[in-house]
């Protein structure tokens, strides 16, 4: 071999070596990427720094200066009996297709990820981290703590009141007669009718919002 | 893990000192491989000169590399990296218009920034050309803005497209890139014969 060439073949076969090794390596997914992240971020689930009571997702519903987007990770039958008003449904597995609509968030933005429980939508709020980092939380008991505390025992759902929290399974603690989806009454209760709930808050806006005008 | 928000790690201040030196170590690569001399960029279209497409595909190489592999080893997140967005058919009309520019100017808008760096009247002309030339596109952008936003695919990339691992389409394009400056070599050496 002419030796001028010598440095130019070295370079070739230092980038050839380095792109089949990467490609024998592979790239992480989506359970190794929380890998990488979870000693940043598991901390926050330990001490449940982003588990939101529902008193604090009934007022992010209510203050038209967050961009709040709900993601729902339940089954559709269990999204058809009843979910959130403007929540989305999307299987834990989909959540990676959210990233363009994650990244491209304003700062005023919060995500909360409902389940049943908390079981799922912790699994999700970690997919969501992997994804695209957004500003996520957790609904704190999830739907069945929402449905004991705004899911009024109507004749609609056959007065199913408050169920037995107990150790969480996933399930759906609350029966209904009809699926109704988000026109059941607690799906978007009034804020400004129900008695006050104590609550810590916990949400933290990447950017701060100032309120002017109105009349309030 | 990486990409760092170097506002919040150094203060606005020390942020600007770590682009002023990126932007340094990036000049003075771009000015000593020749991508301020128009007549060196214009040779690369006539394989008369390759210095410019080698540094420029190996760059390319290198840095898709590195991403890709601090990607695998947790270094980097690769989701937190801006992807511009696909848009086809304003992407291949674009193309054109750069290519043409590129050819009869001997700039791309890049280059001319280096080229206007030393001075050069030609690259200076150039990049007074480029700034006129987005003033009126930013002025009747809503004109066109039907055409603007068609063929829109998201952020689409090659392993998409291919429907391959990320790793087998890295292997494929450095095998390209490679194959490329051998193929060119071997063009040069048939028009002006071997290179001294």
């Amino acid at each position: 071999m002419n030796t001028r060439h010598l440095p130019e073949a070295l370079g070739a076969t230092v980038l050839l070596l380095a792109s089949a090794t990467l490609a024998f390596h592979g790239q992480p997914d989506l359970e190794q990427k929380w890998e990488f992240l979870a000693p940043k971020f598991e901390p926050l689930l330990a001490e449940r720094e982003v588990y939101i009571d529902p008193a604090e997702l009934l007022h992010l519903m209510n203050d038209d200066y967050i961009h709040l987007v709900i993601y729902d990770v339940r089954s559709e039958s269990d999204w058809n009996e009843f979910h959130l008003v403007d929540s989305t449904l999307v299987a834990l597995e989909n959540l990676k297709l959210e990233r363009d609509r994650l990244l491209s968030l304003p700062e005023t933005a919060v995500v909360v990820v409902v389940s049943n429980d908390e079981m799922l939508a912790t699994g999700a709020w970690k997919r969501l981290m992997a994804v695209a980092k957004p500003n996520a939380y957790i609904l704190e008991g999830g739907l069945n703590l929402w449905l004991n505390i705004y899911g009024v025992p109507d004749e609609e759902t056959g007065g199913h009141g408050k169920a037995s929290l107990g150790k969480p399974d996933g399930t759906l603690r609350h029966p209904f007669k009809l699926a109704l989806g988000d026109r059941h009454a607690a799906a978007q209760p009034d804020e400004h009718h129900l008695q006050h709930r104590e609550y810590t808050p916990k949400v933290k806006l990447l950017k701060k919002i100032a309120k002017a005008g109105g009349c309030d | 893990m990486a990409p760092f928000d170097l506002v919040s790690l150094l203060g606005v201040t020390g942020s600007y000192f770590i682009y002023l030196a990126i932007g340094f170590a990036f000049g003075f690569i771009l000015e000593s491989s020749g991508f301020g001399d128009s007549r060196q960029l214009a040779a690369q279209f006539y394989f008369r000169e390759l210095r410019v497409v080698k540094v420029m595909f190996t760059a390319i190489v290198v840095a898709m590399i590195l991403i890709f592999w601090s990607t695998a080893l947790g270094l980097l997140d690769y989701d937190q990296i801006w992807v511009s967005p696909t848009y086809l058919w304003p992407g291949i009309a674009g193309g054109l218009i750069m290519g043409i520019g590129f050819i009869i100017g001997g700039y791309c808008p890049g280059t001319s920034l280096v080229s206007a760096a030393t001075l050069k009247l030609d690259g200076i002309f150039f990049l007074l050309g480029n700034i006129t030339g987005m003033v009126i596109f930013g002025e009747t952008a809503g004109l066109i803005n039907t055409f603007w936003n068609s063929g829109y695919f998201g952020t689409f990339t090659l392993p998409e497209l291919l429907h391959l691992e990320t790793g087998i389409v890295v292997v494929l394009v450095t095998c390209l890139a490679l194959g490329m400056f051998a193929g060119f070599e071997w063009i040069r050496g048939l028009i002006y014969g071997r290179a001294k």
